[in-house]
C-alpha cells in the first residue's frame, strides 16, 4: 500500500475522516485503523500514531466520547462514539468540503481567458 | 487486564514501557498504553495471519504504527501539567466518593437496625434480617473504593471493580443467610450448606481476582 497523499494535504482532514467512521457506528483504535484503509479502497493508510493524536484532540473538543470495551480475554479496547456535537461538526466541514474542492479545483487548474 | 501474559504480551509491553519511559504517569498514559498494547497484538495477529512469523509480525506491526513522538510528547506535558489530571479526575472521583459514602451509611444502618432489633428483643430471624444493609453496603464500599484513584494508585477499570463488589458481596451474603437460616431452621446443617452455596463461588472469584491482579501503583 503506498501513501501518495501528501501528509500536508490530508492533516487538516483527519479529524473528519474519524468522524465519517464513527458516525456509521462506534469503534475502536484497530478498526478504525482498518476502516479507514478500506474506506479509501486500499489506496490510503492513515497511520496509528496520527489516529490516537486525533483522537485525543477530537475528545478534548467534545466531538467524540471514549469508554472501555468488556473483553475479558487479552487486554480491553477503548471504544470510540461521535456525540451530537461531533455529528453537527462534521456535516459542516462535509459543506466547507463541498465548496472548497471546487474552489480548489479551479484554482489549480483553470486557465486564465 | 490479564495477568497470564503470555511472550508477545512481554515483549509488547517492554516496547510500550520503553516507549514512554521517564514520561510523567497520568491517568490518560495508563489508558493510552493499554489502547495501544491491544492495538499491537490485534496487527500483530492479523500479520501473523498472512503468514508471517511472531517475531516480524510484530516488528512489522510496530513499524507500521508510524511515529509514535508526538503521542509521547502530548503524554510527558500531560504529566508535568498536573492542574489538567486533576481535571481529568474529578467526574470518576465524584462518583466513587459518593459510592463510598452511600456505601459506609448502609453499612451503619445496617449496624443499627440490627442492633435496634437485638434490643427491642425480636426474634433471631429479625435480628440477623435486618443485616442485609451491611452485605449491600459492603458491596457497594469495595466497589467505589477500587474504583478511585488515589495519589499512590490508579483508579480500577469498573468491571473488574464490580467483580470484586460482587465478591465481597457473596461472601457477606454467605454469612447473612447462614445467621438467619440458622434462627429459621431447625437442621444445624442448613446454616452451614447455605453458607457454603455463596461463600464457595464468593471466594472462588475473589482468589481469581486478586491472582491476576496487575500493578497500579504509580510510579513516582
Amino acid at each position: 500500500m503506498k501513501a501518495i497523499i501528501s501528509t500536508d494535504l490530508i492533516r487538516g482532514h483527519t479529524g473528519t475522516i474519524i468522524l465519517n467512521v464513527l458516525r456509521q457506528g462506534d469503534s475502536y483504535g484497530y478498526e478504525i485503523y482498518k476502516k479507514i484503509i478500506e474506506l479509501s479502497g486500499n489506496q490510503y493508510e492513515l497511520k496509528e500514531a496520527t489516529l490516537y493524536s486525533a483522537f485525543r484532540r477530537l475528545e478534548q473538543d467534545g466531538y467524540i466520547v471514549s469508554y472501555w470495551g468488556d473483553e475479558t480475554q487479552g487486554g480491553r479496547r477503548k471504544y470510540y462514539r461521535i456525540t451530537a456535537k461531533g455529528r453537527e461538526f462534521y456535516e459542516q466541514t462535509k459543506k466547507d468540503w463541498d465548496f472548497a474542492k471546487d474552489i480548489l479545483d479551479k484554482l489549480i487548474k483553470g486557465g486564465l481567458g | 487486564m490479564s495477568k497470564i501474559k503470555n511472550h508477545l504480551d512481554k515483549k509488547i509491553w517492554a516496547y510500550i514501557d520503553k516507549l514512554f519511559s521517564g514520561v510523567g504517569a497520568t491517568q490518560q498514559l495508563f489508558e493510552l498504553k493499554e489502547e495501544l498494547a491491544v492495538n499491537i497484538r490485534e496487527k500483530t495477529a492479523d500479520y501473523r495471519a498472512r503468514g508471517m512469523d511472531e517475531e516480524q509480525a510484530l516488528k512489522e506491526a510496530i513499524i507500521s504504527m508510524g511515529d509514535l513522538s508526538g503521542l509521547v510528547d502530548d503524554m510527558r506535558q500531560l504529566g508535568q501539567d498536573t492542574a489538567k489530571q486533576a481535571v481529568y479526575s474529578t467526574m470518576t472521583a465524584r462518583i466513587s466518593t459518593a459510592g463510598i459514602v452511600a456505601g459506609a451509611l448502609l453499612i451503619l444502618f445496617g449496624v443499627f437496625v440490627t442492633a435496634m432489633q437485638y434490643l427491642m428483643g425480636s426474634s433471631g430471624v429479625e435480628v440477623t434480617g435486618s443485616a442485609i444493609f451491611i452485605v449491600a453496603g459492603g458491596a457497594l464500599l469495595t466497589y467505589s473504593v477500587l474504583t478511585r484513584e488515589t495519589s499512590k494508585r490508579y483508579a480500577m477499570n469498573k468491571i473488574r471493580a464490580a467483580l470484586y463488589g460482587i465478591s465481597t458481596g457473596m461472601l457477606l451474603f454467605g454469612f447473612f443467610t447462614a445467621a438467619v437460616t440458622h434462627f429459621a431452621v431447625e437442621e444445624p446443617f442448613v446454616p452451614v450448606a447455605s453458607l457454603m452455596v455463596f461463600f464457595l463461588p464468593g471466594f472462588g472469584l475473589l482468589l481469581f481476582l486478586l491472582l491476576t491482579e496487575t500493578g497500579r501503583r504509580k510510579q513516582v
